[in-house]
């Protein structure tokens, strides 16, 4: 549970003298902690193992409907000669296709590109969300979003492998290394097994989850950096200093937005390319 | 990231970076973790097939990698 303005306008009705953000209560100067990354809750339904309704809910609902809106308006009457929004629209997809699908699957990845586009537009919206004014939360910073997106491409990857090879052909291809003499096998395919279906849909998940956990952290430091070591009353050479510190923070919170909105698309760019490359690997069958 | 092989179309061989470092780490994991089991269940105080499983993990790891991404 972090604060929000509920809180502190709460603890300060409640007599609190030194009202704040960054804690549970509202009250008392604490620095900047991972409850960042767990909202009050807007509507709590007491059901166990779940969070209720809170800010990461409404802005995975505004994202949702972001990406169905681009859709929808940059293509509705769809023409052989695109307008301005088509054209942004088959740009998109041109480049989905062109620098993440086809390098993982070929042109029999051009099957998957609805999938890719969906996934590319989501995961950037999502991500976007941490530097869009007001939201400031990416929605992938809580890892169970990029889990389920990682998960279903695991399951994918399983699905269409097995619908490629079959059941045994694709877990051989996946488990047993090609090349290897027999008598070495039973050390490897643990390793093969651990390393392809373990360790790799985790860190496809986690890889993101921890860019964009690590970004919204920095940044929340930096602003609040800006905000309270602002103090020119500290007196004389303090005050000066204190003044200094905080326009440094205050840069580099300006300079590390906008380095984040480049993290946020390369992450994207990442998830989706490696998506394409798991996938890719599973029509083609043993590595 | 950029100017990979296999951009103009054709699938590449998979010899990316988290590969090679799943490999690595999982072949620790793995039979550096199944030594530590056998440590636990016969009770030894001191680790002997903890070592020994890191060292055979990371044994079949580097093979595999070579075999997989050297040799091919």
């Amino acid at each position: 549970m972090s604060a929000d303005v509920r809180t502190v306008v709460a603890a300060a009705a409640d007599g609190c003298e030194d009202p704040h953000i960054f804690n549970d209560f509202g009250c008392g100067f604490e620095a900047p902690t991972t409850s960042l990354f767990f909202p009050t809750p807007w509507l709590d339904f007491g059901l166990p193992a779940t969070s209720g309704i809170t800010k990461y809910t409404a802005l995975l609902v505004v994202s949702v409907l972001i990406v169905i809106g681009f859709w929808f308006f940059t293509t509705r009457r769809a023409k052989v000669v695109p307008g301005r929004g088509q054209s942004v629209a088959e740009m998109l997809v041109v480049f989905i296709r062109d620098q993440m699908v086809r390098p993982g699957m070929g042109k029999r990845g051009d099957a998957y590109l609805p999938l890719m586009v969906t996934l590319f537009l989501f995961i950037l919206t999502m991500n976007v969300m941490g530097i869009i004014p007001g939201a400031q939360l990416p929605v992938t910073s809580n890892l169970a979003f990029p889990a389920v997106l990682a998960l279903s491409i695991y399951l994918l990857w399983n699905i269409i492998g097995i619908r490629e090879h079959g059941f045994a052909g694709h877990f051989k291809g996946k488990l047993v290394p090609g090349g290897a003499p027999a008598w070495i096998l039973p050390v490897l395919v643990p390793i093969e097994f651990i390393s392809n279906f373990v360790f790799r849909p985790v860190t496809h998940a986690v890889r993101l989850f921890a860019t964009m956990f690590a970004g919204h952290m920095l940044l929340a430091v930096f602003a609040a950096a800006g905000f309270y070591l602002f103090n020119p009353d500290a007196g004389g050479i303090l005050g000066v200093i204190s003044v200094g510190y905080s326009g440094m923070a205050l840069v580099g919170f300006l300079v590390f937005t906008a380095f984040e909105l480049f993290i946020m698309g390369l992450q994207a760019y990442v998830f989706v390319l490696l998506a394409s490359f798991y996938i890719g690997e599973a029509i083609e069958g043993a590595h | 990231m950029n100017d990979r092989p296999g951009a103009d179309g054709k699938p590449e061989s998979r010899a990316d970076g988290m590969t090679v470092v799943s490999y690595l780490l999982g072949g620790l994991a793995v039979w550096g973790g199944a030594g530590w089991l056998a440590d636990w269940a016969l009770g030894f105080e001191t680790p002997v097939f903890l070592p020994i499983g890191l060292i055979l993990g990371l044994v079949g790891a580097i093979y595999l990698i070579v075999t997989q991404y050297v040799r091919s």
